[in-house]
């Protein structure tokens, strides 16, 4: 699994690859982490439920990314791993760990500009915009 | 997105004026229009934002050109320093032609001192703003509303909180742009996922390139304009840039989705699909605008609480007739869609990253500066100087009453960071005697003076073409940023 920031003048854009689906949504989180940890102090442990219904993989991406940034900027919840993640008829159901922190340079919204999630050659590939 | 070769299309239609025809690509509808001069050009070129542009000249409805001011820079949909218009009622609104940050714009504050009285208050002055007004992502107000006056501060803007909470004057609010309320805003379409964002936002700056700078007028560059704004050399001025924080940004993500849910409905055809929008006229399209309407407002009463804090920072370092003399020469909107009178048409203006510079006479000025012009605040990146224009006729004979809203970015936030570090900027920045204040390193190596283009390039641009004139030059002495 791996994620890159691509390029953009205005904005942050992030390539995402992994062996599967899942995987995709796993390390999207991790490059959401990365922007807002602060790396400073921490709480407990807290474990935060996630349902989304059935999108697109690609808006269900923007989605998923979409309950970050919310429960990130309302319950100061700094995101650290999946749990457990279930995609299920184009819906999602996951168990995140984090603990509530001091987030930082937090993403404004997640755009559909270049969004895409496809497989190819074996691989899932995620792309999207981040407004910051 | 669509690909063109966009720059080989450009012809020059005046001096600060190229032009990619209608005919360039199939599904334009009108030309896209570019206010820059040759050496900006080579600049813009490096990007695809002139791509994005002609990507909002398919938009249905749209009207004799868009245009991008010269502080264009690649975006989303639209691109940032963009502008189009579109004919009532059944041309297109697309949220993501206004953007994520609803009524992010500035608030320039003037100071009944001069700078060089602050002395060594100064360093005082930036830390009491930096500790007065919450920043950084996400932070919370000190100012709650109960869920009943929340909604009628969507519908009324900062008129509710001079009214009931004492908060800022009725003269701030005359001196707003629409006096900080525009019309049709309607709660109710606002979701309840947006107003758990902005609730307890109120009077808080939030993160990216959002700021309140201390500065100085220096110099003058038009004394009879700068007379009638309340300027004067040497004064001591703070600029405060910030939006409708998370509220607007959920308000537009909503709409960017339910809008791309419906576009094929209504038989629009997008080269991209962050440009979703709907007819003006539509279901969609007029709960958007009440909904941004709300979102405006919000972001006006945000820039007024934060107006007050400044104000009562002053208080605390600075003293009570310092404070009470503070007057706010005006606020200005970046990212909006309004309704317009252009050429006897009326039309919705959609500004991303462009501000109204409406010229002398205009109805929609307060009285106090009706003879001179709108006052236009264009702020250059950290470090440099900022601008006060004033709107010139050329805007609205040119750009439907519009000019520029900034240096606009150059280099992608990860290239700022990787050609300095945060602690850098700031040993730079205090060895030019600007005090920062910023909760994140990283947060202010990105915005760096390098990564932004030379603000006295795009002004001297938008003075050339006739739609801004320059009034005064304002230089940093200290800057709080988000």
């Amino acid at each position: 699994m791996t994620h890159r920031y691509v390029e953009h003048v205005g904005e942050l854009e992030l390539e995402l690859e992994s062996s599967s689906e899942r995987g995709l949504f796993a390390e999207a989180l991790t490059a959401f982490r990365e922007l807002v940890d602060d790396a400073g102090v921490h709480g407990p442990p807290l474990r935060r439920e996630i349902e989304l219904p059935p999108e697109e993989s690609a808006l269900l991406l923007a989605d998923w990314l979409g309950e970050l940034i919310f429960l990130a900027e309302t319950h100061a919840f700094v995101p650290r791993r999946v749990v457990a993640l279930d995609l299920h008829g184009g819906g999602l159901r996951a168990t995140v760990e984090g603990e509530r922190g001091r987030p930082r340079h937090l993403v404004k919204a997640v755009t559909l500009e270049h969004l895409d999630v496809s497989q190819r050659e074996g691989c899932w590939h995620g792309r999207l915009v981040l407004d910051v | 997105m669509a690909v063109s070769s966009s720059t080989s299309d450009l012809v020059r239609v005046s001096e600060s004026v190229w032009e990619i025809p209608a005919t360039a690509r199939a599904d334009m509808r009108v030309p896209a229009r570019v206010f820059v001069d040759e050496e900006m050009l080579a600049e813009i070129a490096a990007d695809p934002s002139l791509v994005q542009l002609q990507n909002v000249a398919t938009l249905p409805g749209v009207v004799e050109a868009v245009l991008g001011m010269p502080d264009i820079h690649l975006g989303y949909g639209f691109p940032v320093g963009g502008v189009a218009a579109t004919a009532l009622p059944d041309g297109v609104v697309s949220p993501g032609g206004v953007g994520y940050d609803i009524n992010c714009g500035v608030r320039l504050l003037a100071l009944p001192l001069a700078a060089n009285e602050l002395g060594r208050r100064t360093e005082p002055l930036v830390h009491e703003l930096s500790r007065a007004i919450p920043a950084g992502a996400g932070r919370h107000g000190a100012l709650r509303l109960d869920d009943e006056e929340f909604e009628r501060l969507l519908r009324l803007g900062p008129q509710l909180l001079v009214d009931e909470h004492g908060i800022g004057t009725a003269e701030d609010v005359e001196r707003t742009e629409s006096r900080g309320r525009l019309p049709g805003a309607d709660p109710a379409a606002v979701s309840e996922r947006a107003r758990v964002r902005g609730s307890g936002q109120l009077g808080t700056l939030g993160s990216g390139n959002h700021f309140v700078e201390l500065q100085r007028v220096d110099p003058i560059l038009d004394g009879t304009t700068a007379a009638a704004f309340g300027l004067w050399e040497g004064q001591a001025t703070v600029l405060i840039h910030s939006g409708s924080r998370g509220l607007g940004h959920q308000v537009c993500t909503d709409f960017v989705r339910r809008m791309d849910d419906v576009a094929a409905r209504y038989g629009i055809v997008l080269p991209d699909r962050q440009l979703a929008c709907a007819p003006l006229s539509s279901p969609e399209g007029q709960a958007y605008l009440a909904a941004m309407a709300c979102a405006a407002n919000f972001a006006w009463a945000n820039r007024h609480a934060i107006a007050h804090s400044v104000r009562e920072a002053i208080r605390s370092v600075l003293g009570n007739a310092a404070a009470d003399g503070t007057r706010q020469v005006y606020d200005v909107a970046h990212n909006i869609a309004k309704i317009e009178r252009h050429g006897g048409r009326e039309l919705c203006v959609q500004r991303k990253g462009a501000t109204r510079a409406f010229p002398a006479g205009s109805d929609e000025i307060p009285d106090l500066y009706r003879a001179v012009g709108q006052p236009v605040f264009i702020p250059g990146s950290m470090g440099t100087s900022s601008f006060v224009l004033a709107g010139e006729p050329g805007a609205m004979e040119h750009s439907f009453g519009t000019t520029c809203h900034g240096a606009g970015r150059r280099l992608s936030r990860t290239a700022a960071r990787k050609r300095t570090t945060g602690a850098d900027l700031r040993r730079r920045l205090a060895a030019q005697g600007i005090v920062v204040r910023c909760p994140s390193n990283s947060g202010l190596a990105e915005e760096a003076p390098f990564a932004y283009k030379d603000v006295e390039h795009v002004v001297a641009v938008v003075e050339r073409a006739g739609l801004a004139r320059r009034v005064a030059q304002l230089r940093p002495l200290g800057v709080v940023k988000g």
